[in-house]
């Protein structure tokens, strides 16, 4: 199979299936993946912290980092993951030109997680965090491959 | 080399199309203070396809209306004809407005989706600052990108020299007005003026990236532009150009703009973008 996480979404799948997320911007792209059970998953999230909108949050967890983080890698337990074994990548959390604070989504987006993982005793494997490129990701659940296109541009995360 | 261009783009804004006639006469209505729901009725009257996307689209959650609008004319005593005309001109645009975009790399309907969204990010943001806000943010919101349509082919022509401009820090505007000679402002507000639209619409596109260069201020330009880099932030029409753009600290004070209202806005931007795509079955 093959999914596609919208914005304020998340998919779980396993070995022979992958997952597809567009148009990353400020938002925060985790991949969580367990190369042993080959299984894992991706979010999709727009904004740090539920407490902004605590009702959308209760019907979309997936919207904010502090509720979709949790929610991803409990999903990725019940698949059969284990926490020793997973590998953690992010990307995203970008950010428009010039200082204002306000615009900054994407580096608390980025900061939330980072205290979640922190929390957590969870390693983050590898990030293509912030500046101003677009973000697609393409994650292989077969392999564990992380790839990010981004100004037309293909890298392995 | 670079008034070859121009002109070519300039020749691009003149071929392109017209506004559809019932547009373009109910956009004539809104300046006449006397205009009546009758009067609607009968420009609507011989298109029964607009008219029925009409209908869809005051129905749909976005208005939350009480009960099923079921005419024209009861759409008009619902939701005020000047809001009426903005869901018209939406209506009107879809067609051209889903087409995909070259240069910036927009998919089919991904132009339109950004938009809705502006246009729904902006509302919100007038209602969540308590600022007036003519009923025409919908419209400028809505069509704060035409000139993308036209310009499309030429930036993908350049690309190279634009990335390369831009890649020095400044916004993908600038950079090409500094290699085509005119950008996507200036041509989608070129658009607007040969569609006979009014001069506050025509100015908010015109300035939707540069707010403080509007000559006077205008709060429909600032939360065209606050709106405009939000949805870019939250994913919703994300071209090749990425957030490459600069929000103006000076609309967003003016504005009184904190944080959390931004967030809010985006909180509730996503769902009623989807319920108004629905409507139009993309």
């Amino acid at each position: 199979m093959r999914y596609v996480v919208v914005v304020a979404d998340m998919k779980v799948g396993k070995k022979e299936d992958s997952i597809v997320t567009y148009a990353l911007g400020s938002c925060l792209g985790l991949t969580v993946y367990d190369p042993v059970a080959q299984v894992g998953g991706m979010l999709h999230a727009m904004l740090p912290l539920s407490k902004i909108n605590p009702q959308k949050a209760k019907a979309n967890p997936f919207m904010f980092v502090d509720t979709g983080v949790p929610k991803l890698f409990k999903e990725v337990y019940r698949m059969g993951g284990q926490k020793a074994r997973l590998v953690v990548k992010a990307a995203g959390c970008g950010q428009p030109l010039g200082k204002n604070e306000m615009f900054k989504i994407g580096d608390r987006n980025y900061t939330i997680l980072k205290k979640l993982l922190w929390k957590n005793g969870i390693l983050l494997n590898a990030k293509d965090i912030g500046g101003t490129g677009g973000r697609t990701v393409y994650f292989d659940l077969s392999t564990g491959r992380t790839i990010i296109s981004s100004k037309g541009l293909e890298s392995e995360l | 080399m670079k008034q070859t261009k121009l002109l070519n783009i300039l020749a691009k804004v003149k071929s392109f199309p017209s506004m559809p006639e019932a547009a373009a006469k109910l956009l004539k209505l809104l300046d006449n203070p006397d205009a009546t729901a009758a009067q609607i009725e009968q420009i609507l009257r011989y298109d029964a396809g607009l008219t029925a996307n009409l209908l869809k689209l005051t129905n749909s959650v976005y208005f939350g209306l009480p009960c099923k609008v079921g005419s024209v004319t009861q759409a008009v005593v619902l939701l005020g004809w000047k809001k009426l005309i903005q869901l018209v001109m939406a209506s009107c645009v879809n067609a051209v407005m889903g087409k995909p975009v070259p240069g910036y790399d927009l998919p089919a309907g991904e132009l339109w989706r950004h938009s809705i969204a502006v246009s729904v990010a902006a509302e919100g943001l007038a209602k969540e600052l308590k600022v007036s806000a003519s009923e025409e943010i919908f419209t400028a919101a809505l069509l704060h990108d035409v000139g993308k349509l036209v310009l499309g082919g030429f930036v993908k022509e350049d690309l190279e020299k634009i990335e390369t401009e831009a890649s020095r820090g400044i916004s993908f505007e600038v950079a090409e007005h500094m290699v085509l000679g005119t950008d996507h402002t200036e041509v989608g507000a070129q658009i607007l003026k040969n569609w006979s639209f009014p001069p506050a619409l025509v100015n908010a596109v015109r300035w939707h990236h540069d707010p403080d260069s509007a000559g006077k201020t205008d709060t429909l330009v600032d939360i065209v532009h606050v709106a405009n880099i939000l949805c870019l932030m939250i994913g919703i029409g994300v071209g090749r150009e990425g957030l490459c753009y600069k929000p103006s600290p000076l609309a967003t004070k003016r504005l009184g703009l904190r944080t959390n209202d931004l967030e809010m806005v985006a909180s509730w931007t996503l769902q009623y973008v989807d319920d108004l795509c629905d409507v139009f079955g993309s």
